[in-house]
């Protein structure tokens, strides 16, 4: 049997920085999906929502739309991610430039946090990727 | 017996979510597969990788990762285990699982305790049944099979 289907992977932390919003819906769902996977592989997965990412945090937002015609919502990809154990961070200093507070927020969002939280994250990480 | 359309076999034991199956082997071992529900909700699975065996898996970390063209995840695990084998055959051709999925099993373990104590926080027969018809009738759940 092909060796390739083992996993053998040590436990790492990955911090995902999504930007992408309801503008570019095609980019919203795979950060889910690929921090669902490295979850599921056992890294330590945060995604960090900034920019116009925040929009999607947003109550009824992620429910209304979805990556392609026809596919899952992208607020089910956030809940598969969820699942999987990935933490969700949301950008405070984004947040009123969307005109967002925090009675809008969908309950999946772990931590409303400041951008050095997101340095934080990002110093600390084993690896970073950006959407 | 069925619910919404869903295989359920009284004779193996779940975890609470209905997500795997297990199956005591005569050998000390456990087969662990995915449920009806589980290789339904996924969709039609295209990639099945399996922890090493010899790999220590606490309670909580996978025992293997699946990914679909729709859903991602991990195949939990409910007690300490050691990965002893790998179903080859799913390795190789994950749309087993949507096929046959209390015959095509994912991995063997071994308990790290005995199987019993690894057995009594899963739930089998009537009881299992109740939970496991419930979770389809919640989430609307129908059960879909075969080559897709």
């Amino acid at each position: 049997m092909a060796d390739h289907h083992y996993l053998d992977n040590e436990e790492k932390s990955v911090v995902i920085v999504m930007t992408s919003g309801p503008s570019t819906a095609h980019r919203c769902a795979t950060p889910f999906y690929i921090g669902a996977i490295l979850a599921s592989m056992e890294a330590e997965v945060s995604i960090f929502f900034t920019m116009e990412a925040v929009k999607l945090a947003q109550k009824g937002v992620a429910e209304s739309f979805a990556a392609m015609e026809g596919g899952k919502t992208i607020i089910e990809f956030i809940r598969d991610a969820k699942a999987a154990g990935v933490k969700l961070y949301l950008c405070k200093p984004a947040m009123p430039g969307y005109k967002l507070t925090e009675s809008d927020i969908i309950e999946e969002v772990d931590e409303i946090a400041n951008a050095s939280k997101m340095a934080d994250l990002i110093l600390a990480c084993d690896k970073s990727m950006f959407f | 017996m069925e619910c919404n359309g869903c295989e359920f076999r009284p004779e193996l034991y779940y975890d609470d979510q209905y997500q795997i199956w297990a199956r005591r082997e005569e050998d000390g071992t456990l087969t662990i597969g995915m449920t009806d529900i589980s290789q339904t909700v996924a969709g039609k699975i295209l990639h099945v990788r399996v922890r090493r065996p010899g790999t220590l898996r606490p309670i909580g970390k996978p025992v293997a990762t699946i990914e679909s063209g729709k859903w991602a995840g991990p195949v939990p695990n409910v007690f300490d285990c050691v990965i002893e084998d790998a179903n080859h055959d799913v390795l190789d051709d994950p749309n087993l699982l949507n096929i046959e999925p209390y015959e095509a099993w994912i991995a063997r373990v071994r308990p790290s305790g005995s199987v019993d104590e690894a057995l009594s926080v899963m739930v089998t027969g009537d009881a299992a049944q109740v939970g496991y018809c419930e979770r389809t009738r919640r989430e609307d759940i129908h059960c879909e099979r075969g080559a897709r």
